[in-house]
């Protein structure tokens, strides 16, 4: 293929181009807003047609294990925007240092998950389709219900953190390489938006699968 | 030809010496290319190809109901006939058509830039859709879907028996290609506008993009999330939608809707945006109330999001929320009316030329305003409860997505033609096709309004014996509307090899994309354009002489 | 200290105490319809992070124009979407077992 196109040749300045890929990955982030959308409005609907089930569904889900994640996953958006910090005055070493710590404290969320607390809860019969689910009687319907979103909620969360942890991977990579700078760091940047974005995902399903509901 | 619209010079002869078409002829060199204009006719040629299958599966259907027990013989293969006719032609024809091909090809030229804002992504997007499509495909052809492409639970996640997943995973890929296309129009119209290249300067066409990208960026993902918890109870029987457990059927429906009304103004909007550039050109005149025909565009983007429930009046929704759909449904018939009298306003005594792209477009506003005001009929609650799920329904969608949509595609891609290709095509056959076209579609269309009326319902592989002469009929005028769309395959094919070399501007048209060679460089423009004018600059008819234009 | 890391240290105080609020009003003895309040702090920590992490206030003004799209078409799926359930009228059916 011919002249081709230095990936800016269209821009104005790399400056422009920078704030424009910043641009296209709040859009896309809105995009992914209204995907979790339709998920929230899964709960508002099965929630709503099923109150007493659905509460007595919240109450079977481990509330340390969820708190501590929260509390993980928040550190973790901290640690990540410290690091932007240090490279934008130029401290390649630091922002890979504050990458790795991010990158932990996800691995960390995700043993916690899918390590720890799924596994409890197959073994509490908490599976949805499983015969012999936990919770019997008039809720029961309900808290199957509540268990089909709990699961699919938490896997689609699941799904977008472990391609966050593979973006982690590829700042870390490229900036070991040196690429980054205080005037062209682009990537760690538009990462830090989506892994933000990871987090706000979280802090919206935390209350609607552990606390809401939990109260007497 | 008089260029008044920019202060650009320099621009080389119309000759297809160093074009993005010679600029490699390596299948690699378009495989891999990241150049907007070869992606757009990457995409040309796949929804090309669909077209023709999701109209093979047309022809079965409207062969099936010549008979009124249906010649096909199995209610199964009928349904999933018309499953594949309609999956096939919204989403791998559809949706994309004008967007991917025109749109690719036609908005970093209109902007005055060189590329869009993310041409990889661009390419990538071509790759998403092409396996959707494949996948979709395949499913299609070890058997098929028997839902309707509207997917309906319980049917589609307990008791469909054919390949209602694969077919979604297909439909979900391609789902993707649609969210980044639209957001690497939306940034690149907001980032990548030439100098004095104002948002009230650019032409309609970009505003109706614009207006579609918005759609296909934030009700694209919640198709997503339908099809995935669609596919997760008919897999794993963890259902959402199944009533046994206190899930809500009409979840599904709400979702499915969401996503799918704005779609049906995804298909139509770029139309609006094609037609709105071809009436000013063979009209020699400036569109009538730019401002009006652009906020409209932008309305009906917003609107289009508020009305969905109107698919499910029957459903079984709170009557409440259901009139309150209805009233949001005539609002937005509203911007729609508005550019039908702009467009109107724009020819009324301009100096009109009849070439095909002009007579694609004249139908469109025939054929539109008809489906349009069909829609009416069916938005209030009282009528809709016997129109429902009737031939009415049918005739309605088909004549703003076959008589509208379609014929602003083939209009629009007859106007662009030398732009995109170099050659003119051979207008007498173009002006027979788009005759032929609008005589077949309302053969085959009209005659299912009655047909609706008199109550046969759709989506049924046999039918009550009184209605067959009007079914014939209808089958009929598909044969002829068949015709009309392999006419253009034939000559448009015909014209790359032996059509006659295009000028930069053959029309006489504004715009900065005829500012450039036809077809242009790899770089678009040898010099970035200033813009110092608004669109559709042409002198106003009381100042012109009559002259041969 | 550097200069953003105030915004940091703030930003993450601030979370953390949302969150304990949040987790503190789940035990507050609501009635079932009014229990989903409850996501108020959890709203206002979505805020918090898109200002003081995602720093939405700066770059060009389209990411604020996006972000605020997206929370509006997020409300017109979630109001829209809730008429239906919230307005129908519910013919009591007797509970159905599952098995």
């Amino acid at each position: 293929m011919s002249s081709t196109v230095a990936h800016d040749f269209q821009y104005e300045s790399a400056s422009y181009q920078a704030q424009t890929a910043v641009a296209g990955m709040w859009l896309f982030l809105a995009t992914e807003v209204l995907f979790f959308g339709g998920m929230i409005l899964t709960w508002i609907y099965s929630r709503h047609w099923n109150q007493l089930g659905f509460d007595a569904g919240v109450r079977q889900t481990d509330l340390s294990i969820g708190t501590l994640n929260t509390f993980v996953l928040v550190t973790s958006s901290f640690v990540y925007a410290l690091g932007l910090l240090f490279i934008r005055e130029g401290n390649i070493r630091q922002l890979i240092r504050c990458c790795v710590v991010t990158l932990v404290l996800g691995l960390i969320f995700l043993a916690l998950k899918f390590g720890v607390e799924w596994p409890e809860d197959f073994a509490h019969h908490l599976f949805p389709s499983a015969p012999n689910f936990k919770i019997s009687g008039p809720s029961e319907g309900g808290a199957r219900l509540f268990f089909i979103f709990y699961f699919i909620g938490t896997a689609l969360h699941g799904v977008h953190m472990v391609v966050g942890i593979g973006l982690l991977l590829w700042v870390i990579r490229r900036a070991r390489r040196g690429e980054f700078s205080p005037s062209y760091h682009t990537p760690v940047t538009v990462v830090g938006l989506y892994w933000s974005f990871v987090d706000i995902v979280w802090l919206t399903l935390y209350p609607l699968i552990y606390l809401i509901g939990r109260g007497r | 030809m008089s260029m008044g619209m920019t202060d650009m010079v320099k621009i080389s002869d119309g000759a297809a010496e160093g074009s993005y078409l010679t600029d490699g002829w390596t299948l690699r060199s378009w495989l891999l290319s990241t150049d907007h204009k070869r992606i757009a006719l990457l995409y040309l040629g796949s929804i090309t190809f669909f077209f023709f299958i999701g109209g093979a599966a047309a022809a079965l259907v409207r062969l099936n109901l010549i008979v009124p027990e249906g010649l096909l013989g199995s209610a199964e293969a009928y349904n999933r006939l018309f499953t594949m006719h309609g999956v096939i032609m919204v989403w791998f024809f559809l949706v994309p058509a004008v967007p991917v091909t025109l749109g690719n090809f036609l908005i970093p030229l209109m902007l005055g830039a060189r590329d869009l804002a993310f041409p990889r992504l661009n390419l990538f997007t071509w790759y998403l859709f092409i396996t959707g499509g494949a996948i979709t495909l395949w499913a299609l052809f070890v058997g098929g879907v028997d839902t309707g492409w509207t997917f309906y639970t319980p049917l589609s996640t307990t008791y469909s028996q054919g390949h209602v997943v694969l077919a979604a995973v297909g439909i979900f890929i391609s789902g993707f290609a649609s969210i980044a296309t639209g957001l690497n129009f939306i940034v690149s119209i907001h980032r990548l506008r030439a100098p004095g290249l104002t948002w009230y300067r650019m032409p309609v066409f970009l505003w109706s993009i614009y207006s579609l990208s918005v759609l296909l960026v934030l009700a694209t993902p919640v198709l997503a999330i339908t099809l995935l918890l669609l596919a997760l109870e008919r897999l794993f029987h963890i259902g959402v939608f199944d009533p046994a457990i206190g899930g809500d059927p009409l979840l599904f429906q709400h979702l499915f809707w969401f996503y799918s009304h704005p779609a049906v103004y995804i298909m139509i909007l770029p139309g609006f945006g094609v037609v709105s550039e071809i009436i000013p050109t063979f009209s020699r005149k400036s569109i009538f109330g730019y401002k009006f025909v652009v906020w409209a565009s932008v309305s009906i983007a917003v609107i289009s999001f508020f009305v969905w429930g109107h698919h499910m009046f029957v459903a079984g929704t709170s009557v409440y929320s259901a009139v309150l759909f209805s009233i949001l449904s005539y609002l937005v018939a509203v911007p729609s009316a508005i550019k039908v009298f702009n467009w109107l306003g724009t020819m009324h005594k301009g100096f009109v030329r009849f070439d095909a792209p002009m007579l694609y477009a004249l139908g469109f506003i025939g054929l539109f305003t008809i489906g349009g005001l069909t829609g009416l009929w069916v938005a209030a609650l009282a009528a809709d409860v016997h129109l429902t799920q009737t031939y009415f329904v049918v005739a309605h969608f088909h004549y703003i997505m076959v008589g509208g949509m379609v014929s602003a595609f083939f209009g629009g891609l007859h106007f662009w033609w030398p732009k995109i290709t170099g050659r003119m095509y051979p207008e007498m056959w173009a002006r027979v096709a788009a005759l032929i076209m609008f005589i077949g579609f309302n053969i085959t269309f009209f005659p299912q309004f009655i047909l609706g009326l008199l109550g046969m319902p759709r989506r049924y592989f046999s039918y009550s014996p009184d209605f067959q002469v009007l079914n014939v009929l209808s089958s009929a005028g598909a044969s002829v509307l068949a015709s009309a769309y392999l006419l253009p395959l034939a000559y448009l094919t015909w014209s790359l090899f032996h059509g006659e070399r295009a000028p930069a501007n053959p029309w006489g048209a504004t715009g900065l994309e005829w500012q450039t060679t036809s077809p242009p460089p790899t770089v678009n423009f040898v010099e970035i354009p200033v813009v110092t004018e608004g669109p559709y600059a042409y002198p106003p008819p009381e100042t012109v002489h009559q002259q041969n234009v | 200290m550097k200069p953003g890391m105030m915004r940091l240290l703030v930003t993450w105080g601030l979370l953390i105490l949302l969150g304990g609020t949040e987790l503190a009003a789940s035990y507050l003895p609501l009635a079932r319809c009014w229990r989903p309040l409850v996501m108020i702090p959890g709203v206002l920590m979505v805020l918090v992070v898109s200002i003081g992490f995602m720093e939405v206030k700066k770059g060009p003004v389209i990411v604020r124009a996006f972000a605020v799209a997206a929370m509006f078409w997020l409300f017109v799926l979630l109001a829209l979407g809730s008429a239906d359930p919230l307005t129908r009228t519910n013919y009591y059916v007797p509970d159905i077992h599952v098995k």
